[in-house]
């Protein structure tokens, strides 16, 4: 059992954990003890623990750096998922954690020799070393992957639940520091609805951890007044990842994405620590200022027990005096700074520390982790000394927090005179305040924040704009404030020194690439990897722009910065994808289907029974008997008003004026290219009233397609309503059709009364339905529409009536059989996007002679010149081969096969005990019946004979009867 | 993702609508035009870099098909309306 108490303190003001309570969970199998309250990291500093992962490349031995998230050197495995970071996530009980990037363990690493050879592995390593031999690349991508990989995933992780919200919002404030505290109140109070976003578990940013400057006065409690202001909704643990168009973010929290809409948005996101490039600049103890603070004020854990702090601010003795008071020994403050320019750096600081200005660090120097730094003078070339210590605080500047900035299309300029980049002009609607803008004493954040929220709510019209005059002032107040970073990035050395701890890039590296010649920063970042790591920059990328400038001789501001991309911090794909939802439509038989043994299958979006156990037998009930198909899937559309022959005549191909009312008409929709669209069957019910119906598939697409017409110039007096979901519709088809729905009707069925290719409203079994007599499958029919809230019982009632007729229910395979024993085609099955009807055996639909329609001047061409395809039926030699749909059909000859057509549609008819098909091939040989042709099949050509019209009753007798 | 402004329904994620292609108007008589013309009508695509006039539908709304005019670069849409003449939903009328 690994001792918290090493490094635990007395309870601390403000701390997050609940000491009445301890669990343990295990770190490379040893137990730790944590309380409530605790991160993975706290809990293992608190035990003595500073090494806790080993580095991508070199695996070097990391510890906690940041503590907040920002760098890659706390990630952890803990129990199936990778790359988690310790410092952030909640210790809980029985949690099982261990390091990454170690075999076999944390203390005895065998790929760390990589660092003895890291010679052999420059920047650009992966690009130049296993490019050639191309053969032995299935090799070297084995070895890449195992020293490569971030972690481990275990296929068998059962899988978690994820979900999606989405937001709205007047404003958005991102990070709920003192300046976003201040934004959302001051927003708020002008009226506007806020919601505040704060990744960490309770909002007050900096202040919940960092000791305040004297002049700073008492802190307000903002996150208990915005907690209790009704207008201000606070999302902690809550991480904004992306700002796109219009002010619409995400943010994670836990397995949830928000998908937020604000009308305006304050970026109050605050800073990171710098890290300084020194000589082992990541070995476990070196911390940030920000990490030191955290650690004690947060958890109550001493960072290290004798503390060298380097500094170029203020800030730096607030926090030596802060480590002091808790208890650490502060051997050493090392300041670049010379004495004059310090602040009133009045805090005492115990007689033994040692203060040295004008100096930095060198190194930081031990086996594992920090036993000391060597300090030397900033200019002069003087042997450092060596200074004995186990913790480093460094806290000489910090990286604003601008990557959302960025994605909001901010302009963001490197100010020397502050050595940030900081916003110079925001878009509309987007605001910053805070450490991210440059604002670092309390009372200037505190103003910049309530500034922004009223400039928010004065762009959202809610209040005036505040006064040019105090914008100016606050700007004089923030250039006039302390100076919080430095512009030195780097320090001599000769040793390892990292700029990226993600990928393990040193400077050494950069200088190299950019003198192989990838001087531009966005090369740079794609050849070294830099910035691309789990990091996504927050650590190295100003650092880097400062080398990239310096090696080519440019300015910082001329260097510029790299993209920043969404996301801003790493996401789990599940995050992304949400809750696994496939959406499908169901008919209003769907229960019927399943519970009477039909074999259910997707049909663009719906669910449909593709047979219930035998499609041969169905096809058999419907030619012999009588079967029932639920084709409630059709698209449906009423067409009402005096305009709607005009308009029908204007889509269709066919001609609609002088169709009669009760009669029904197959027609053909084309594209102004002359493709075939759709078809389906158009009733006209009474003078104004029409009935259209489309394929299952279509019935959205041509809905849209109708109204863009309509819309547009074509909706002369005629109105078009969608009711594919209105109406259910079931194709009641065989010789006793007849019979069956008289029992259901005292209305005439004889065929004088009600004939072929007519419509006529029934009532069924007392249900009002709309029937037409249209023979899809080559029998005798019943198309039968009726309210979709009495289709389950018409439906019955027609499966009774059919008892003692042999009735079955028939499936969408019986019905593909069917029509192709009759040669139907089924638009986007036998036709595709370059097929026209003249080709596609409906020459007869199409009227050339009629006014203006969609297609005609393409199809006229056909016309005049001929089909060059046709599309025609096909028998095959060769008894019980079916062709497979989709094969070619070829021509041997002297210089090879040559493919002159495809097959679109087969099966084995059990009517005609033979196989059947429609196919495309050259016109000259589609015009010949019983010419033969092969179709390739398993290598081999198998001959196949044209055949032209229906296969089965070609004069379609049983339709009329 | 940015928010459309349909002149029936006011601003909505661009998600709830349906693209409809750059306004690209059908020749009124298509059979007196040159091929040229018919071709370019069919099948040539300004593609403009700058403010283009396009097509949108609100899908999941209230099936409008309506124009905008959209800045391809930078996806900015500086106003939308109806193809003829209909009040919106602020009681003006917008025209083509
Ligand atoms: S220490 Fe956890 S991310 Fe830096
Ligand atoms: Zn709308």
């Amino acid at each position: 059992m690994l001792n918290n108490a090493l490094y635990r303190l007395e309870p601390q003001a403000g701390e997050t954990i609940d000491r009445a309570q301890t669990f343990t969970f295990t770190f490379e199998g040893r137990a730790v003890i944590a309380h409530p309250g605790d991160t993975i990291a706290s809990a293992l500093a608190a035990a003595g623990v500073h090494v806790i992962s080993r580095s991508f490349k070199y695996h070097r031995p990391r510890g906690v750096m940041c503590m907040a998230g920002h760098c890659p050197n706390c990630l952890v495995q803990v129990g199936d998922e990778p790359n988690v970071r310790a410092c952030q996530t909640p210790a809980e009980p029985d949690m099982v954690v261990k390091p990454q990037n170690v075999w076999p363990s944390l203390k005895k690493d065998a790929m760390a020799f990589t660092g003895l050879f890291s010679r052999f592995m420059p920047v650009g390593f992966y690009y130049k070393t296993f490019i050639r031999p191309q053969a032995m690349w299935p090799l070297f991508e084995r070895i890449l992957r195992r020293i490569a990989g971030l972690g481990k995933v275990n296929p068998a992780t059962p899988p978690d639940r994820y979900d999606k919200q989405y937001l709205h919002t007047d404003v958005a404030v991102v990070g709920g520091g003192p300046a976003g505290l201040s934004a959302a109140l001051a927003a708020a109070e002008q009226g506007a609805t806020v919601s505040l976003f704060d990744e960490n578990p309770q909002p007050g940013g900096h202040w919940r951890y960092a000791l305040p400057a004297p002049d700073d006065g008492p802190l307000p409690d903002l996150a208990a007044q915005a907690e209790a202001h009704p207008g201000i909704t606070v999302y902690p643990e809550t991480t904004v990842l992306s700002c796109y168009e219009d002010n619409w973010l995400s943010a994670r929290r836990g397995n949830r994405l928000f998908k937020i809409r604000a009308g305006a948005v304050i970026f109050a996101t605050g800073a990171y620590d710098r890290p300084l490039i020194f000589d082992n600049d990541e070995l476990p103890g070196v911390r940030f200022g920000g990490a030191a603070q955290r650690l004690l004020r947060l958890y109550g854990v001493q960072p290290g027990k004798r503390a060298i702090v380097v500094t170029a601010n203020d800030g730096g003795w607030r926090i030596a005096a802060g480590l002091q008071a808790a208890g650490v020994s502060v051997v050493a403050v090392v300041d670049e700074r010379p004495e004059s320019e310090a602040g009133a750096v009045s805090h005492v600081l115990q007689a033994d520390a040692r203060v040295f200005w004008r100096h930095t660090i060198r190194a930081a120097r031990g086996a594992g982790a920090v036993e000391g730094a060597d300090i030397a003078p900033l200019d002069a070339q003087v042997r450092p000394q060596f200074i004995a210590g186990d913790l480093i605080v460094i806290n000489i500047g910090l990286t604003p927090a601008n990557g959302l900035l960025y994605q909001a299309q901010t302009k963001i300029s490197y100010n020397e005179d502050r050595a940030e980049f900081l916003p110079e002009t925001l878009p509309a609607g987007v605001f910053a305040a805070g450490r991210v803008a440059g604002s670092h004493a309390g009372a200037t954040e505190l103003a910049e924040g309530r500034l922004a929220g009223r400039q928010a709510a004065a762009f959202l019209g809610l209040a005036p704009a505040p006064p040019s005059a105090e914008i100016t002032a606050l700007a004089g107040q923030k250039a006039a404030g302390p100076k919080r970073s430095s512009a030195r990035v780097d320090v001599p050395g000769s040793q390892k020194r990292f700029v990226c701890f993600c990928e393990d890039v040193t400077d050494k590296d950069l200088e190299t690439a950019i003198a192989e010649g990838f001087d531009s920063i966005e090369l740079l970042k794609r050849y070294s990897t830099i910035s691309m790591g789990p990091c996504q920059g927050k650590m190295c990328a100003a650092n880097t722009i400062h080398l990239c400038a310096r090696h080519t001789g440019q300015s910082v501001a001329q260097t510029g910065t790299t993209t920043a991309r969404p996301p801003l911090a790493p996401v789990s794909l599940g995050v992304l994808a949400g809750q696994n939802m496939e959406p499908v439509k169901r008919t209003a038989l769907d229960a019927w289907h399943r519970a009477n043994g039909a074999g259910m299958m997707v049909a663009g979006l719906w669910m449909r029974p593709e047979h219930y156990g035998n499609p041969p037998a169905e096809v058999q009930a419907v030619r012999e008997r009588v079967g029932l198909i639920d084709v409630s899937t059709l698209g449906k559309l009423q067409l009402t008003g005096p305009g709607a022959p005009d308009f029908l005549d204007r889509i269709y191909v066919n001609k609609w004026q002088k169709l009669g009312v009760g009669r029904v008409r197959y027609g053909v929709m084309c594209n102004d290219e002359g493709v075939v669209m759709n078809d389906g069957v158009t009733a006209r019910l009474s003078e104004t009233t029409w009935y259209t119906t489309t394929t299952s598939s279509g019935a959205g697409a041509i809905f849209e397609w109708m109204q863009w017409w309509l819309q547009s110039g074509w909706g002369g007096e005629v109105h078009v309503t969608n009711i594919s979901e209105v109406n259910a519709a079931f194709n009641l088809a065989g010789p006793r059709a007849r019979a069956v729905l008289q029992k259901l009707t005292d209305a005439d069925l004889l065929n004088e009364a009600f004939p072929y290719m007519h419509v006529r409203h029934l009532t069924l079994a007392g249900v009002a339905c709309m029937v037409m007599r249209i023979g899809f499958t080559g029998e005798l029919s019943y198309e039968i529409h009726c309210p979709t809230g009495a289709a389950h019982y018409v439906w019955e009632r027609l499966l009774d009536a059919g008892r003692d007729f042999g009735i079955a229910p028939f499936g969408v395979e019986a019905q593909r059989i069917l029509r192709l024993e009759k040669a139907h085609i089924i638009v986007g099955q036998d036709t595709d996007a370059l097929s026209d009807p003249i080709s596609a055996d409906m020459a007869w639909a199409v009227k050339l002679d009629k006014a203006d329609f969609l297609g005609q001047r393409p199809l006229r061409q056909v016309a005049q010149d001929g089909p060059a395809q046709r599309l025609v039926g096909f028998t095959m030699a060769r008894p019980g081969l079916v062709p497979d749909e989709g094969l070619q059909i070829v021509r041997p000859t002297a210089a090879g096969p040559e493919i002159i057509g495809w097959v679109t549609s087969s099966r084995h008819s059990p009517t005609l005990n033979q196989t059947i098909g429609l196919c495309w091939l050259p016109a000259p040989l589609a015009g010949q019946p019983g010419a033969t042709f092969t179709i390739r099949m398993n290598g081999k050509l198998e001959e196949a004979r044209v055949h032209h019209g229906p296969f089965y009753d070609p004069q379609g007798d049983r339709l009329r009867i | 993702m940015i928010l459309l402004n349909c002149p029936n329904c006011g601003p909505r994620n661009v998600q709830e609508f349906r693209f409809g292609g750059e306004h690209n108007p059908r020749p009124a008589a298509p059979l007196a035009v040159d091929n040229a013309e018919w071709t370019d009508y069919l099948f040539l695509k300004a593609n403009k870099l700058g403010v283009q006039k396009e097509w949108w539908y609100h899908r999941a709304g209230c099936r409008l098909w309506f124009l905008a005019e959209r800045h391809t670069q930078s996806n900015q849409v500086l106003k939308t309306y109806c193809w003829t003449a209909r009040p919106n939903r602020e009681g003006e009328t917008c025209v083509e």
